[in-house]
């Protein structure tokens, strides 16, 4: 028995500090759009309403192949990080994450929340609505230079 | 509604504009930190020491080899009080985050200066810009400016073209080939910039 507690204390302090510090997520089922979270948060293109939806898809695109962490926006305006989706962890500027950028998705998933920020493991997509923000209606298009000026 | 979207622009611009008094974007971490002003909400300048972490890892428990090889989001597990920041951005002013630019410090002691970023109506913690980092007791600062010489690499073609990488990015342009601009088909897209362009 000494021997199996030993072997035990042995294994639990081979494992990295980071899976010691690892929380049990709680599952959870979220209805959003998702977004380029740093043109949302940061301003940089003008306020959070405009960089959501038809009128900012094109640069979704751009921040979601660059690597910038994609986020669902839920109904009730909370921000989720999406750090795996549907099994892929391939996050920063993967095939899949790229495919489903400005989409409203509905997904199952586990919610683990850490210093003010909520990172969620997505594990089914259960709908998607596709782009159905039509916010081109009442911004255009953000950044302005997003969409080429056709040559003459 | 192109003057309601000029509208809204000019009072977006002038109110950032605004926002950033000489000293407003003090905060915490600020002392001795040398980061650039971008003009963005809720603006800190921060300087700190942390520990490079892979955010999936240090959450869930999933932990792969090297922080996932670029896969995955990092974060700066900070030493001073043990607040994991995520890394949302470099400094380049091109639509690049901060992975591959973190990835070499994976589980590495190093210090970083840049912009705590983000609205307490938003967000309840800020997002971190990193734009200088070294390991710990280095002298030197690294400019977090890889993103853009690693997808040269990676698309070797399509780099040799004018333009600036998410022009000639080829993922995109198959994306925006198919779908349009606004992500709305082809026939929405044609006739919005019939609109923008023409009207």
């Amino acid at each position: 028995m000494r021997g199996l507690i030993t072997g035990l204390m042995l294994a639990a302090l081979a494992l990295p500090a980071s899976a010691l510090a690892a929380t049990q997520g709680e599952r959870v089922k979220i209805k959003g759009e998702v977004i380029d979270t740093w043109c949302y948060f940061s301003g940089v293109m003008g306020g959070p309403e405009s960089v959501l939806g038809s009128a900012h898809h094109t640069c979704a695109l751009w921040c979601a192949a660059g690597g910038i962490p994609v986020g669902v926006l839920a109904e009730d305006g909370t921000v989720y990080m999406v750090l795996k989706y549907e099994g892929d962890d391939h996050v920063t500027g993967g095939d899949t994450i790229l495919e489903v950028q400005s989409d409203l998705i509905t997904a199952d998933g586990l919610l683990y929340e850490r210093d003010g920020i909520n990172y969620l493991v997505v594990e089914t997509v259960t709908a998607n609505d596709g782009l159905v923000n039509l916010s081109h209606e009442d911004y255009d298009v953000i950044p302005p230079f997003a969409i080429p000026k056709p040559k003459q | 509604m192109k003057a309601i979207a000029l509208v809204a622009a000019v009072a977006l611009i002038a109110a950032f504009g605004s926002a950033l008094a000489e000293g407003e974007d003090e905060g915490p971490f600020s002392k001795g930190s040398q980061a650039k002003n971008w003009n963005l909400l809720g603006q800190e300048k921060a300087r700190f020491e942390a520990k490079v972490v892979d955010v999936l890892c240090e959450v869930a428990g999933d932990c792969p080899e090297n922080c996932g090889d670029g896969r995955r989001q990092l974060g700066l597990l900070r030493a001073a009080d043990g607040v994991l920041v995520l890394a949302n951005k470099n400094t380049q002013p091109a639509f690049t985050g901060a992975n591959l630019d973190l990835l070499p410090y994976c589980n590495q002691e190093v210090e970083v200066d840049g912009l705590l970023v983000g609205l307490s109506d938003y967000t309840p913690a800020k997002m971190y810009q990193v734009q200088l980092i070294r390991r710990k007791g280095e002298t030197e600062w690294s400019k977090t400016n890889r993103w853009t010489k690693e997808w040269a690499a990676a698309n070797p073609g399509a780099a040799k073209a004018k333009g600036p990488w998410f022009r000639k990015d080829p993922r995109i342009n198959a994306l925006i080939e198919r779908d349009g601009y606004l992500g709305l088909g082809l026939e929405k897209d044609e006739a919005f910039k019939k609109y923008l362009f023409e009207e």
